[in-house]
């Protein structure tokens, strides 16, 4: 029993844990290369992983999908550790009033300023894309851009004060449910869960009292 | 009409967290001015006049502005998404 409630809690961690991988906003350092636009059939898997159609546009089964390819310096462990240039490709599509809620509207413009960061020759143009989500290879899944901004140097460390922030309230609105549900237990639950016990008590204690008397009555036909 | 779902569910969602905290609130008050009534009561107290003082103290914490301050509950959240999306946009 402790073991499966602890199986229970470590897979809610995990849940919980990738799903804010996937959703929190990350920063990378890169160099965009080229934009592009690609035709896009959902398949039932990968459907989640992509936005709706653009805000105010109707959804239809298959639709366009920009792409900004870019070449960008790898980071591992949430971007603490450095590595070298990779190829990384980021869809851009409106997250419109929907999940996950960056309420963006404006990828045709961040498509055209990505275009405008297009750096192939030397000196290179360096920018900080913020995106969320996962680059999936087998499954074509990218992670969906969010905003992009220069910056002077590739070796600039973009450091997670929005991240920092979220995370204070989840953790605050956690903290605060968790005061909520002990409230209303101690005042609430426990009282009424006393007053059953007690009701329990006495009916028990009533029927031992019951049995003690047709005991003894029965004692008084054995044999002494 | 994303945004009409948007309203409409977030109305919802915003509307139980608001019952919730009133009555959380409501409780964390009861048990404040209880405890207070405990620590020093006065000379020939009765379980009475311990009720009557509380009820007052709830009736003034009905019509205070602790109460209303919970309304913030509908506030905070359009702010913070019009905010989100004047940054992102």
């Amino acid at each position: 029993m402790r073991n499966a409630r602890r199986i229970l809690r470590i897979a809610l961690f995990l849940i919980i844990g990738l799903w804010l991988h996937y959703v929190m906003p990350h920063r990378d350092v890169a160099r965009v290369t080229s934009t592009e636009i690609i035709r896009t059939d959902f398949s039932n898997f990968n459907r989640m992983f992509y936005a709706q159609a653009d805000s105010g546009t109707v959804e239809n089964p298959t639709r366009d999908l920009r792409l900004i390819n870019t070449e960008r310096k790898a980071t591992y462990f949430f971007g603490l550790i450095r590595g070298g240039n990779e190829t990384m490709v980021y869809r851009n599509e409106d997250t419109g009033w929907i999940y996950p809620p960056y309420f963006k509207f404006d990828s045709s413009d961040l498509q055209a300023e990505s275009a405008a960061f297009i750096s192939t020759s030397e000196p290179q143009q360096w920018v900080v894309i913020t995106h969320y989500g996962w680059r999936v290879r087998w499954a074509s899944i990218y992670p969906n851009a969010v905003s992009i901004r220069p910056v002077e140097s590739e070796d600039f460390r973009p450091f997670p004060w929005v991240n920092l922030v979220i995370f204070a309230l989840l953790i605050a609105g956690f903290l605060f449910l968790r005061a909520m549900w002990r409230q209303f237990r101690e005042r609430t639950v426990d009282p009424l869960a006393d007053r059953v016990g007690d009701q329990y008590d006495h009916v028990s204690a009533d029927l031992s009292e019951r049995k003690g008397r047709v005991s003894r009555w029965l004692g008084t036909w054995r044999k002494k | 009409m994303q945004f009409v779902r948007l309203v409409v569910f977030g109305f919802l969602i915003l509307s139980v967290l608001y019952l919730c905290i009133t009555l959380y609130s409501r409780s964390i008050r009861r048990e404040k001015l209880e405890d207070e009534w405990d620590a020093n009561p006065p000379e020939g107290a009765t379980p009475d006049m311990r009720a009557i003082f509380v009820k007052e103290g709830m009736t003034k914490y009905e019509s205070g502005l602790r109460k209303k301050l919970i309304l913030l509950v509908y506030v905070i959240p359009p702010i913070v998404v019009g905010t989100i999306i004047y940054f992102i946009n």
